[in-house]
Parts: C-alpha cells; sequence; structure tokens
C-alpha cells in the first residue's frame, strides 16, 4: 500500500524518531570500539583499531571471551538435542497429560531469569559444581531448550503425520525415519533454534553472575562488572563482537523469514531471554 | 502476504493418528523415549532447583522479614511504577512501528522487521552500553541539547529514572511490535475501504475501525512488556541510580551482599507468583483475542 495521504505522511513522520531510537543505539556500538580516542566518545574522532588490539592482548578479556564461547557450546549442543527430540516426539501426538508436558518444556521462557539464578546458584553450590563454566553452560542450555523446541515445532508445522506411518508401514526402522522423513524437514528450524540458544547463552548476563568464578567470567558479567566504574574502550570492543554475531544471527534469521515465513512466529513468547 | 509469519495460531494436526492404535506396541513406546531426555533434564535442572528455591523460602520466616524491610517495599513500588511507565511508553511506540509495518510494502516490510528485531538480537548489556555513551555528560544527546540552545550545561540524563526508562523501552519495543502487528494484520481491509467510501476520513477510520479492532492485540503487547518489565535487573544496575533499584535488583542484594538465601528465595517466589499471574492473565488475553497460543 502507498502512503499517499496526509494520515499516512503523519504516521511515516511519527515513525521516524521510533526506528531511530531503535537503530542508533545498535549503529553506534561499531564506531564507538573504533574510535581514535581514550574516551568513549560518539561520534568517533578517527579511526584506530588500539582499543581491538588491548581487548586481544588482555587475559581478563580473552579468558572471558573463551568462557562465553564455551558455554555458549554447552547451551546450544544440549538445546538443538533436547529441543529437536522433544518437537518430533510430540509432533502429531495427542496424550493424557500433553499439555502439562509442553507447559514443562516451555516453562523456562516464563520464569524470571534472576529467579532461576537465584535457585541455580543455591543448587549447583548445594551439590558442590562451582568454580567452573559447565553449570553455567547447563543453566543456559535450560533457558535456550525451548526456543530449539519452538522452531523445530514450527518447521514440523507442515508435515503430515501419515508420511512418518507410511514410512513406517514401509519398512523403515525408528532410526532411518529419523534421518529420512524428520531431519530434512525440521533442518531449517534447527539451525534456527541453534542461532537462538547461542544467542541465548552469549548474551545471558544474570546466572553467568551468580555463578561466576574466577575461570568462569563470561564477557557480559565481565562488561557488567566493569561499566559500573567506567564507560572502558575494552567495552567498547566487547559490545562490537557480540552486536556482530547479532548482526550474523538477525541475517541469518531474516533470510530464513524470506525462504520459509515460519522462524519469527514465536518471537513474542520469549519471555525471559532478555531481561 | 508475509502476515501469515506472525500469526502464532495454527491448526494442530489431525490429532491421534488413526493407526496409532493399532500400531504395535513396541513402536509407539519407542516415540516416548524420545520425550525422556527433555523431562529427566527439565526435572533435574528447572524443577529441582526451583522446588529447593521455594523450599528454602519457608526457613527463618523469610516472607515476614522481607516484607517488613523498607527496601524491599521501595523496590516493590518501584517495580510497579517503572515497569508501568516503560509499559505506557513500549506500547505507545510500538503501535506506531507496527502501523507502519503493516501499511508497508512486502521488501519495506521485511527491511522494517530486520530493524525490529536488531534490538531483539543484542544482548541486554550492549544496549545499556550504547545508551549510556549516548545519554552522558559529554554524550551526543546532550551535546544536541546545548546545539540548539535549550540548556546551557549538560542536563544529567543517565544514573537516574528516565534513563532505566529508555533503556528499558529500548529492549521491551519488539514484545510490543509483533503481537501489535498480528491483530493489525488480521483486520479485514474492506472494513476501511467501506467506511471510506461512505465518506469517513482516515482519523475516524482509525478511531472507530482500526484502534477498537487492534485492542487483542495492544492487550496481549501491554501485558506481555509489563511481565517482562517486572523481572529487570541489569538495567537498573547500569542505567539507574540508586533510588531505582528494582525487585530483581533486592533478590540479588539479599543473595550475593547479605548473604540471606532464605530472604532471597522469599522474593524470588513473590515475583515468580507475580509474574504467574499476569502470564494467566496474559494466556487468556491472547484466548479471547482469538490468537490462542496452541499449547
Amino acid at each position: 500500500m502507498k502512503t499517499t495521504n496526509p494520515q499516512h505522511r503523519l504516521l511515516a513522520l511519527l515513525s521516524i524518531p521510533a526506528f531511530l531510537f531503535l537503530v542508533i543505539p545498535t549503529a553506534i556500538v561499531v564506531p564507538v570500539a573504533l574510535n581514535d580516542s581514550r574516551y568513549i566518545t560518539f561520534p568517533p574522532e578517527g579511526i584506530s583499531f588500539a582499543a581491538v588490539a588491548g581487548f586481544f592482548a588482555d587475559r581478563a578479556w580473552t579468558s572471558a571471551l573463551t568462557a562465553s564461547l564455551q558455554s555458549a557450546a554447552i547451551a546450544v549442543v544440549i538445546g538443538v538435542l533436547l529441543g529437536a527430540t522433544a518437537a518430533i516426539g510430540l509432533h502429531g501426538r495427542k496424550f493424557p497429560g500433553q499439555p502439562a508436558v509442553v507447559g514443562l518444556i516451555l516453562a523456562p521462557m516464563i520464569v524470571p531469569t534472576v529467579v532461576l539464578a537465584l535457585a541455580f546458584y543455591q543448587f549447583f553450590i548445594s551439590i558442590g559444581m562451582v568454580g567452573s563454566i559447565v553449570p553455567i553452560g547447563l543453566a543456559h542450555a535450560v533457558i535456550a531448550t525451548p526456543y530449539v523446541y519452538l522452531t523445530t515445532r514450527a518447521s514440523l508445522a507442515g508435515l503430515n503425520p501419515a508420511l512418518v506411518r507410511s514410512a513406517q508401514s514401509l519398512g523403515a526402522g525408528p532410526l532411518s525415519v529419523l534421518r529420512h522423513v524428520y531431519l530434512p524437514i525440521i533442518l531449517p528450524g534447527l539451525i534456527s533454534g541453534a542461532l537462538f540458544a547461542f544467542s541465548v547463552s552469549i548474551d545471558e548476563t544474570v546466572m553467568s553472575l551468580f555463578m561466576q568464578s574466577p575461570g568462569a567470567t563470561t564477557l557480559p558479567v565481565k562488561m557488567f562488572t566493569d561499566i559500573q566504574f567506567n564507560l572502558t574502550p575494552k567495552i567498547a570492543v566487547s559490545s562490537a563482537l557480540l552486536v556482530s554475531v547479532a548482526t550474523i544471527g538477525l541475517l541469518l534469521q531474516v533470510i530464513f523469514v524470506l525462504k520459509r515465513r515460519s522462524s519469527t512466529r514465536m518471537l513474542p513468547l520469549a519471555v525471559s531471554a532478555q531481561t | 502476504m508475509s502476515n501469515a509469519t506472525l500469526e502464532r495460531t495454527r491448526p494442530r494436526g489431525r490429532g491421534a493418528p488413526p493407526g496409532a492404535e493399532t500400531a504395535p506396541r513396541r513402536r509407539r513406546n519407542g516415540w516416548w523415549l524420545l520425550l525422556a531426555p527433555i523431562l529427566a533434564f527439565d526435572v533435574v535442572l528447572f524443577l529441582t532447583p526451583l522446588g529447593k528455591l521455594v523450599g528454602a523460602s519457608f526457613a527463618d520466616n523469610a516472607y515476614q522479614r522481607v516484607l517488613e524491610d523498607p527496601l524491599v517495599v521501595r523496590a516493590l513500588v518501584n517495580t510497579l511504577t517503572i515497569s508501568l511507565a516503560s509499559t505506557i511508553v513500549t506500547v505507545v511506540l510500538g503501535y506506531i512501528i507496527a502501523m507502519v509495518l503493516w501499511r508497508a510494502g512486502t521488501v519495506t516490510r521485511v527491511i522494517l522487521f530486520a530493524v525490529v528485531l536488531l534490538p531483539f538480537w543484542t544482548g541486554i548489556l550492549v544496549k545499556n552500553f550504547a545508551w549510556a555513551v549516548l545519554l552522558q555528560d559529554n554524550g551526543i544527546v546532550n551535546a544536541f541539547l546545548q546545539g540548539i540552545g535549550l540548556t546551557g550545561a549538560p542536563i544529567p540524563l543517565l544514573h537516574n529514572r528516565f534513563a532505566v526508562i529508555v533503556g528499558m523501552v529500548h529492549c521491551l519495543l519488539p514484545y510490543a511490535v509483533f503481537p501489535i502487528f498480528s491483530s493489525l494484520a488480521s483486520i479485514d481491509d474492506r472494513l476501511g475501504l467501506a467506511a471510506r467510501s461512505l465518506g469517513a476520513r482516515e482519523g475516524s477510520v482509525f478511531r472507530r475501525i482500526t484502534l477498537p479492532l487492534s485492542m487483542p492485540g495492544i492487550s496481549a503487547a501491554g501485558l506481555l512488556v509489563f511481565i517482562i518489565s517486572t523481572g529487570f535487573f541489569i538495567t537498573p544496575v547500569v542505567m539507574g541510580g540508586p533510588g531505582d533499584m528494582m525487585i530483581a535488583n533486592q533478590i540479588d542484594y539479599y543473595a550475593r551482599q547479605l548473604t540471606d538465601f532464605s530472604g532471597a528465595a522469599a522474593l524470588a517466589v513473590i515475583l515468580t507468583v507475580m509474574v504467574s499471574i499476569l502470564v494467566a492473565v496474559y494466556q487468556r488475553v491472547l484466548k479471547a483475542g482469538g490468537q490462542h497460543e496452541d499449547n
């Protein structure tokens, strides 16, 4: 529809500040990181990679980056395995207690992150599992799994359960059905879910903060700790890294939406990832 | 039409497959194994920690203790007022953005969706850091305000409630845009055409057709945004001042500063109960609005 009449022009005019509000903060992050100044300013005074070099020369920051990547790896692997098997297991099936099962699978999205952070903090201390990245990765896996479940379920929506039955009646075993019937159909959902899981983990701050230890401080935790004292160039570089990751994730998602128009459906449900 | 992308309503298969009853028992049981990993995982790593948390909250008279703490009362009041203010701003801005998306052509719509999704994909600390850079005393916003002569000296825009709400609205906007957009997209275009052909002006088409018919989206967006707002933790610390701490910050304070686990647990249970009630209302609203959640 063309925006020709005055009211539509008014709407377009009103929306410009709203869109700028959305875009500007993300857009300034990379220029700020490449700023040629000891201070954090925007617009930048010149281009320099000094801050980037400083970031990668600082053990505290590089080990935070490593910790973040490790926790994300744990979250993605567990999230993909559990989310996908759950979506396939529930596809086209109805049984008593099914709403409760789905409710349990989605519940980690609804509980506020700070509550989960406290619960995990106490839980992992009580079983003596502290001081490594593993409990943080497991905690991230708990909140990442529902995303993978939802994206996989969305890509299964078009699969007729009859197809599975015909494959079975033609003699296909469970593994063969998984590989030849389910896998090709869920693959886009799996990839999209893996991206979500990665992004949830790499950005998660509160649980990682509660469970941090000298060897297991993630990038957002390091940023959170430093930002309370000063805005430093290394925080800017770290932000720029995370924005780059986000942009790649977003581009991949846009490609998926354009190709399959499925994967944004669950976005409004995503309650827990952001706070 | 790409508005199908946002409908969360999908007819759900065809119920139980007709052959399921007659299939060999072994094969049916095989599929149950697919649910075992996630159930085991969630019981051990989700229900058990939460259960222990609830258990801990009943120790040491914790509920009474925290509710008598003036800092907690203040944090509860802050949580409600900051969440309410953020929700109102978010829904208004979200409505404007959703209207533009609704009116846009396909290509523009995809580009603008990407713009809306960008903050969704960006971590909260990155967003807060960017706002801190923009709003600091020698930041670009203050430079602009001084440039147009609105103020002689920098206005403190950071470390106050205004900054907290700005930071929160920026995080929350995508959550408002999607429900509002999907309820706008479900409006029959012919209603507007009919009204216009009978002489209605754009303003009254909006007031009497578009706005009332998008109310389900507005209430869903408002509730969802409010629910998410109540759990904010990072933004009040990074962008707010000492007087802007919310309930999540009190949980952290009890747990890590006071090392009072039962107090922290009691606060966490209070927050969770509040959120659960709101989530139940939210699902009712979605059902009433015809976009039910298919689970």
